[in-house]
Order: C-alpha cells, then structure tokens, then sequence
C-alpha cells in the first residue's frame, strides 16, 4: 500500500525531536544544523535508525532550514549538496534497519525565517521560487512526502504547499505551530488554517512544535472539529524551560506516551514529536498507541471562507457580503480606480467592515484598466489590514487565477456560470488553489424564466464541479435577482428557486439582492422586504450595502425572530437605547461651522459642513479657498511656532481631507485643477511609512497630486515615476542609517533619468547637512516644510 | 503579559513638551489609540545566556557572535557573561499602523508612538523579571543595550535573531537592511556581573544624542 492510501485509514507515527538531539551531541547554538549532512552524516544516519528502531512509520530529512536565504549559492555550503545528502542519508537509514518497504522518507521544510510582504520583504513569488528549488532536488532524490512544519504564517505555508504541487506529486503534509491563544504567531486561527490548507489540497495536516502535548489539547479538539483530512500532532516534549543557560524539556517519554494517548481519542491519525522529544519517547509513544482504535477523520462538508486570521462558515446563519468595492454605476470610484487609488478602495472596506460586513466583495473591473494587475494589487492591499474573508469578483480567468494565487486564505469566487466555457475556465483553479464558488443559474440559453430551469442549471454546475473533485459545499448557487419593476414575478420565481436549491441541489445560496428594485423609487423598501423574503426561504449570504439601514435593520430582525440572535443580543446591541438618535442628528445639521471643524479636528463635523455648505448654494472651489485652505493654514502655523503638535495637525489634516472628498465627489467627472504632481516613496529597505503618509496628505490638502509609490520602492521604480513630464518635485523618506544609502543611491538614479525634478528628503536620521552631501535639494524637518517647499516648486498661477 | 503604555511616554513619542497637555479632542485619540495598540499587542519574548570573552580592542565574543563596539565594551565591562534578550508587541500593531496609513494618519502617528512607547514597557517588565532571577543566582544585571545605540553596530541583528530563533519562537524577523519586523521590536544584550555597580543611567538618557527631539528630561 502506498502511503497516500495509508493516510487516514491507519494510524502512523512520525519521528521527534532532531535540533534538541543534535544539540546534544555538540551542535552549537546559531549553527545550522543541515551542515552536519556533510559535516557528520553517520551522526545523522544514527538518529534515523534509532527512531525507525523506535516504531516510527515516517522519518523526516535534516533540511529543515535548508533553503537559498541560509545558504545563498558561492557560500561555504551548497543547498542541493545538503538536502541531496539529506534525503540519501535516510533512504539509507531505512535500508540499514529494513524498512523499505513500511517507512516514508518525508522532506522536512520549516520557515524560511523571513516575513513576507507587505509587512516583511519577502515577496510571494520568491518564496515560491525557493521552496521550489528545495522540492526538486528531493524529489529527485527520492523523498517520499513532504512535510512543511513548524510554520507560523498561513501565507508562507501556501507558498510551500503550491511549490511542493507544482514540483512534484509526493503527497503533502503541513504542520503549524499554534501559541497559547490558539493563534499562529501571524494571527491564523485553527479554523482559518485548516480551511486554507483544505483548500489547497494537501493530504494531512495539523500542528507541531511551541508546546507540550498536554497544552495542545484545545488546538486538537479544534481541529477534530473542523478537519475533514487526517490529523497530525508533532508536540514538544512539554514547554520550554530554561535552565543555567539552557533549554530543556520536562516531559519524559512514558508521560508523553499518555497524554498522546488522551489525544488520540479526539481522532489523531499521525503522531510523533518535536522539540525535546527523543527515540525513547516515539518508542514508548508507538508502545502505547500503536494498537488504540483508529478513527478515520470524518468528512464534514461545512463552506467555510477564510482570511489570514478568520473562518466564516456559510451555513444557517446568514453572512453578509458587503457590495462597495465595486465601480459599477460609481463615478467616483471609476475615477479612484482610474487614479490608483488604492487608499479609496480601503476605506470602502473599513467602512462596511466596521458596519458589519463578514466578508467583502472585490471588483475592480473597467474597461480601459490592466484588471489583473489591479484586482491583484488591490487583493494584497486589502488583505493586508482588513481581516475579512475576499470575494474575487471578476469574469475573467486570468484574473481570478492572480489574484487566488495571492489571497492569504480560503477566497470566495464571483463567479462561474453553467456554461461549459466558464466552468472549464473556473473549476481547475477552485481544485488548485481552494475556494467557494458562486454558481449562476445562467447558461448558453441564458437565464431560464422559471425556477425548474435555474434548478436544473443548479444541479449542472454542481454535477460538473464533482467531476473536478469540487465538493458541493464549495459551491453557492445564486439563483440570480431580475428586476420586479420589468417582470411581474421576477421575484417570485427567485424565491421559489431559493426554496428548492437546498434541498433540490445540496448547496447554500447566495444572492445579489439590490438589482429586484432597479427602477423604482425608495429602493431600500423594496431590497429590505425582498432580503426578509428571501432569508425566508433559506437565503445563505447575501451581497449587499451593509451602509444601507434597512438593509442591516432587516438581517438584525430576521435574525432575532428566527432564533438564530440568542436572547436579542446582537439586536439589542445595534438599536438599544437609541431609537431616536439617526432622525435627531440629521435634523440638527453640522456641529459646528466648517473652519472649525478643520481646526479642532472632527473628521465626521467637516464631512457635514461641507455638505450642508454645497447644499445651501455654496460654490466648491470658494468653499476650499476661503474656508479650507485658511483653516490649514491657521493650524499649519501653530505647529511651526510649537504652540500646537503633530496629532492636532494630523486630526485637522484629516478633516480637511474629508471636507476635500465631499468637494471631490460633488465635482465628480469635471476636471478639477490640481496644482502639480509630487511623486512620494520610502526608500528601498525601509519599511517604516508614517512620515510619508503624513506628508501626503498635507500635500493633497494643499491641492497637489500625490504618486505615492509606497514603501520600500526601487530606486528605478521611483526614477521611473519621475520621469513622467509633469513631475517637478519628488520626496523620500528613509528611516535608518542603513537605508539611507539607497536614499543616495535613487537620487544619483534620478540626476540621471528625471534631472528636471527636485528632491526633498527626510526621516528620523536625515539632517540638514546629510541631505545635502547626499544630493538632495532641500531637507524638510517636517510634513508641514515639505509643503513649504512643494509650494516653491510649484508657484500658485 | 499584561502590559500598558504610559501616557506621558506617549506623549513625549508624539513631540509633546514636559507638562504640555494635549488638546481635548487629541488627548481623545491619544487614549483610544493607545487603548487600541495595547489590546492588539501580544507581547513575546525570549533570552538566553551566553559567556562573555573581551578580545583585542573593543572586539567581544557573545558566545558564537563577534561584535566590536567601545560603547557595548564600556557597558559590558566587568561582565562575565551575557543575556541576549528579544522582544516584540507581535505583527498585529503593525497591521494596526498600515490600516491608519489609508489617510487616517493621525490614528498611525499615535499608533507609532503608542507602540514605542509599549515595547520599552515591555522590555522593563521582562528585564526585571531576569533582574529578579540573576539576582536569585548572585548576578547583577547592567542596564540593556541594543544594535543600533552608540557604534553597537546593528549588522549584528540576524545573528542574534537566528541565535536566539525569534522567527519562530516570537516571530521576530530581520530584513536585509536590518530593520525588525514586527517594527515594535527589541533587541538587545545584558551584562551579567558579579559585582554590583550602580547603573542610573537607562534608556534614553543612556544615549549620546542629546539633540534628539524625543529626549525624555528635555524641559
């Protein structure tokens, strides 16, 4: 029997502990311990014999942290010498003690020990690439599986986990190390993992390492109960204690026995240790566990979506798909999109997150722009700070497929249809990268009129997805919303396919529920009766405007009479003690005239004043000069004399920028002057933004065009920003000594490429005199004389 | 570990004067940020001993690390060995700072600050707790030292994270231009003597920039 068949129908049992044991035998601390394939390999074989003599089922290779970051090619070392070595050093181990024909060789890959981007520097890609290499040469080698373990960021696991699929088809297992929140040192919850993992296909899975098996209980009961793969539990041999100096582990090999013995019941079907443990504890571990009944793991068909820290499963409870990150009919948002206004896209998320959303729909489709560049970019940014699970929404393939690649999860997909050509488009990528897809009652007919036709496309798009190996639970199937106002049983025909795909067709549902009122007046009466209507029938998710009152009022309420808000509290919690307060502060207008509230710093009083102002005739651009800009300028000054500091200016900064948005989407669509374009970046290597960001918004209060390349941006990247023709003046930041030569180094580029801009420089380390040496044409202390000196490079007309 | 951020500490971060007050609607924003960063931290950290040899000059060996720096030696001096120490608020401030710079910039410089000022609070709670055991064992602790203060130089950073495996024990990585991430991070090495020496000087007044705009006893 190969191992792949023995997964999960028996039980098998990994090695232990190798660091702690090579420690022991001198290994030094900071020295990488896959030299010793060279430098000691007999050492190397007689740990494997001894945990093979042990009982163990699977032995990993010493190449844990072999990869090209710890031993970059020319250095003293060569990667494919070490983790050949590795894998030959234990097919011969095997060889030496017979069991070839019962024990798997696993190539053992940690962490790469770098962060990815965007908080960290490694791009995703590279991290591909370099899992990659190492994969190759095992698999040449003659590795059995691959074990990924130790890893403590869901992303870096899903790029492991695709290089090991695209290099080779050795089954995969991955391993992560949870703390005593029950959380990945990157946030990932257990739940959050597993759905990722799952999705991506790999063959077992579980958690290793950080802790003993006793404290592991919790993690193991969680993952019983949502994994529906074979489980792995690799603990160490009890916390980490230090002792004169040294790390050591209490738990001797008869108790971990036991208390493995405990775990196994929740339905563990590998086992073996980490840390600490030794061939005694895996001998007295297969000792003791060997012949325990074995539980295979139990298929549990939930949809469930991830994000790098969240799990939404889409069941009873119905899940709210927030609609705004999308341009249709939006001109504003067609402008940002046009803009690269990445920031815009995530303020619409923070908004209907803080409103309630579970998960947030992300179109970024328009005609005139590279869509899968953007919906990528737009992906990475979002998933960066907002912990909701994504929805890619895009009819093209290609942009699906970039966009999956680089989601740090379990992504919702909008959508696939029941036509041939979209399901052979999108039902490889689902199996590839993992997801929950919405299928569309529509095919090369079209949409069917009645519900019999749209079930019967239903259970098409379900049957076809089965011969992908697409479970129906990753499928959702919208019956599609037509327009009430065309079509007098639109509606209903919606409902009552609703009704029938659940127990018809055996997936959730989903619908788009504004398009029911296109046409009418007071839409919101109509999409929340319809919402009500259609939760009703079953209704799963919905995507919708979780800004819209009644739209929220109508889920709150729904939820609250079906039983599903226990004792009200999520209703109570929304509309307690407050029933008058949104007519209230409507009728009472602004708080305060719009200059002071640019002064005093009320982002929401700005908002209002400007609107009112606009309102009651006032012209915009009189609005910006005789109100706005005076009241920058007041503060401006009390910052430069000392008499007012920096989160006073920020706080008006952003007022203004919010009376400057509702100025923006009154004008939508008309050109608006802008009084010269400053390209803003921090430096290659540095990753610290703050005094960039600031400087961009005073810059936009001010009436310039901000190209803000972001944060560790390539010299050529600026230099080709630069060169655009209206590009006068460029600003860098850099906030360490040892970025501050990539500083010079950009504005050598720029002297070169763009020598008709001017560069303004700061940042923590930068003085006066450095920023002369190094080039620049002027050092600003601060955000407030960098406007000063944009304001001299740019004259006002 | 239960952590908080001082205000003053804060403040001070943010550019106030000793005794300034922060505006009302600021002074606002400053707590509720505050507030933020501390419920988002999950403070880590780790250490370990290692022996202390003076070599030629200023050049020192921490266990398998050679540094050369006068002032680590002149804070070292006396010391027979060391405690490698790293801490850090975790990725999920960082998250929080990256969230505010989508144009709420002044949530991001009170993040900043609020996180700064975090990290040292953490790093006192944890050095006293290693002062308390060293003390147990008739070691006196000398004042943290970090890459980066005087000519310590911070291309020592990789071989203490990899020393003490912070990427996967606190989740603490390097860049390759040596900055930490998570960004409220700490590193930093502790002489470990057997002879008590008063030590007042901690921290920023410990430092030799004293134009610095952040400096703690600045009127």
């Amino acid at each position: 029997m190969n191992l792949r068949e023995k997964l999960g129908r028996e039980r098998l049992f990994f090695d232990g502990g190798t660091g702690t044991l090579l420690q022991a035998q001198g290994l030094k601390g900071g020295e990488l311990p896959e030299t010793w394939n060279l430098l000691y390999p007999e050492r190397i074989a007689a740990l494997h014999r001894a945990y093979l003599e042990a009982g163990a089922d699977i032995i990993c290779t010493n190449t844990f942290g072999a990869n090209t970051l710890k031993f970059p090619a020319g250095g003293q070392f060569d990667l494919e010498t070490i983790v050949k070595a590795g894998v030959e050093i234990a097919r011969s181990a095997r060889a030496e003690v017979g069991r070839e024909g019962d024990a798997y060789i696993a190539l053992d890959m940690g962490p790469t020990g770098k962060l990815l981007k965007p908080m960290g520097e490694l791009d995703f890609e590279d991290a591909v690439s370099l899992y990659a290499q190492v994969v190759r040469i095992s698999a040449a080698a003659g590795a059995d599986l691959v074990i990924i373990e130790t890893m403590s960021d869901s992303y870096e696991a899903k790029a492991a986990v695709l290089a090991a699929k695209e290099n080779c088809d050795l089954p995969v297992i991955v391993t992560t190390v949870y703390g005593e929140n029950g959380k990945l040192l990157t946030g990932g919850t257990v739940a959050s993992t597993v759905a990722l993992l799952e999705g991506l296909g790999v063959d077992a899975l579980g958690v290793n390492c950080g802790m003993g098996p006793a404290q592991m209980e919790p993690i193991v009961k969680e993952l019983a109960a949502c994994a529906s793969l074979p489980i792995v539990v690799n603990p160490n041999a009890g916390l980490p204690r230090t002792e004169g100096g040294r790390t050591v582990f209490d738990v001797g090999p008869e108790e971990f026995a036991a208390v493995m013995e405990t775990l196994s019941a929740y339905g563990v079907h590998l086992m073996g240790g980490c840390c600490g443990t030794t061939p005694d504890h895996i001998q007295a571990l297969t000792t003791r566990c060997r012949s325990l009944p074995f539980v295979p793991p139990v298929k549990k068909e939930r949809t469930v979506v991830s994000s790098y820290s969240r799990a939404v499963e889409i069941g009873r409870n119905p899940v709210l798909i927030g609609e705004r990150i999308n341009p249709t009919g939006k001109k504003r948002f067609k402008q940002a999109l046009r803009e690269h206004d990445i920031e815009y896209l995530l303020n619409e998320g923070f908004a209907q997150e803080e409103a309630g959303a579970h998960i947030l729909d992300v179109n970024v489709g328009l005609p005139e722009i590279d869509e899968p560049a953007l919906l990528t970019e737009a992906v990475c940014a979002i998933q960066a700070v907002i912990p909701l699970p994504l929805q890619l929404d895009t009819s093209d393939p290609i942009t699906m497929e970039r966009a999956m690649r680089r989601y740090n999860g379990k992504p919702m997909l909008n959508s696939v249809s029941g036509k041939a050509e979209s399901m052979e488009a999108v039902f490889p990528l689902v199996k590839k990268y993992g997801g929950v897809v919405v299928g569309l009652t529509l095919d090369e007919g079209g949409i069917p009129d009645t519900a019999d036709g749209r079930v019967a496309i239903a259970k098409k798009i379900r049957n076809t997805a089965a011969q992908y190996g697409i479970p129906a639970h990753d499928i959702v199937i919208d019956p599609l919303t037509l327009t009430v106002s065309s079509q007098a049983d639109a509606a209903l025909v919606t409902l009552e396919a609703l009704g029938r795909i659940g127990p018809e067709v055996g997936c959730p549902t989903i619908l788009g529920v504004s398009n029911v009122s296109f046409g009418l007046p007071q839409r919101e009466l109509v999409n929340s009766a319809f919402f009500t209507m259609a939760l009703q029938k079953g209704l799963s998710c919905a995507i919708l405007n979780p800004l819209s009152a009644g739209m929220m009022a109508a889920y709150r309420s729904y939820r609250a009479l079906t039983g599903l808000d226990g004792q009200c509290g999520d209703y109570i919690a929304a509309y307690g003690g407050q029933a008058a307060a949104p007519a209230a502060s409507a009728a009472a207008g602004p708080a305060a005239p719009l200059d002071e509230c640019v002064i005093r710093g009320l982002k929401e009083g700005a908002a209002e004043a400007t609107k009112a102002a606009l309102a009651s005739g006032a012209a915009p651009l009189e609005l910006v000069d005789k109100l706005l800009i005076p009241a920058l300028d007041q503060v401006g000054q009390g910052f430069e004399k000392g008499t007012l500091y920096l989160p006073q200016l920020l706080m008006s900064a952003e007022a203004a920028k919010a009376a400057f948005e509702v100025v923006k989407a009154a004008m939508a669509g008309q050109s608006q002057e802008k009084r010269g374009t400053v390209v803003l970046a921090t430096v290659k290597g540095d990753i610290h933004d703050i005094g960039k960001n600031i400087v961009k918004v005073l810059l936009e209060n001010y009436g310039f065009q901000v190209d803000d390349l972001g944060r560790d941006v390539a010299p050529e990247a600026i230099a080709a920003a630069a060169a655009q023709p209206e590009v006068r003046l460029v600003g860098l930041s850099a906030l360490m000594t040892t970025t501050v030569v990539h500083m010079e180094e950009t504005i050598a580029l720029l002297r070169q490429q763009a020598p008709q801009v001017q560069v303004v420089v700061g940042g923590a380390v930068l003085t006066a005199e450095y920023a002369e040496r190094i080039g620049a044409h002027c050092y600003a202390k601060d955000a407030m004389a960098t406007v000063h000196f944009a304001q001299q490079v740019y004259p006002q007309v | 570990m239960k952590v908080t951020a001082p205000y003053e500490e804060v403040c001070r971060y943010l550019g106030y004067k000793k005794g300034v007050r922060p505006e009302p609607e600021a002074d606002a924003l400053i707590r509720t940020c505050t507030a933020r960063v501390e419920q988002v931290a999950e403070p880590r950290t780790v250490s370990t001993v290692l022996p202390l040899t003076f070599r030629e000059g200023n050049e020192m060996e921490l266990g398998p690390i050679r540094v050369k720096s006068a002032a680590l030696r002149r804070n070292l001096l006396g010391c027979e060995e060391v405690i490698l120490f790293a801490a850090t608020l975790g990725l999920e401030v960082d998250r929080l700072i990256a969230r505010a710079g989508a144009g709420r910039v002044a949530e991001g410089a009170i993040y900043q600050a609020a996180g700064a000022a975090l990290i040292e609070e953490v790093c006192d709670t944890a050095n006293d707790a290693l002062r308390a055991e060293s003390e147990a064992e008739g070691w006196y602790l000398r004042p943290r030292f970090s890459p980066g203060y005087g000519d310590f130089p911070i291309a020592c950073q990789p071989e203490i994270a990899r020393l003490l495996r912070t990427p996967e024990r606190i989740g603490l990585t390097v860049t390759d231009s040596m900055l930490l991430v998570p960004v409220k991070s700490v590193t930093a090495v502790i002489g470990r003597s057997r002879q008590a020496i008063a030590c007042h000087r901690q921290g920023c007044e410990a430092c030799g920039k004293t134009d610095c705009a952040f400096r703690r006893d600045q009127a």
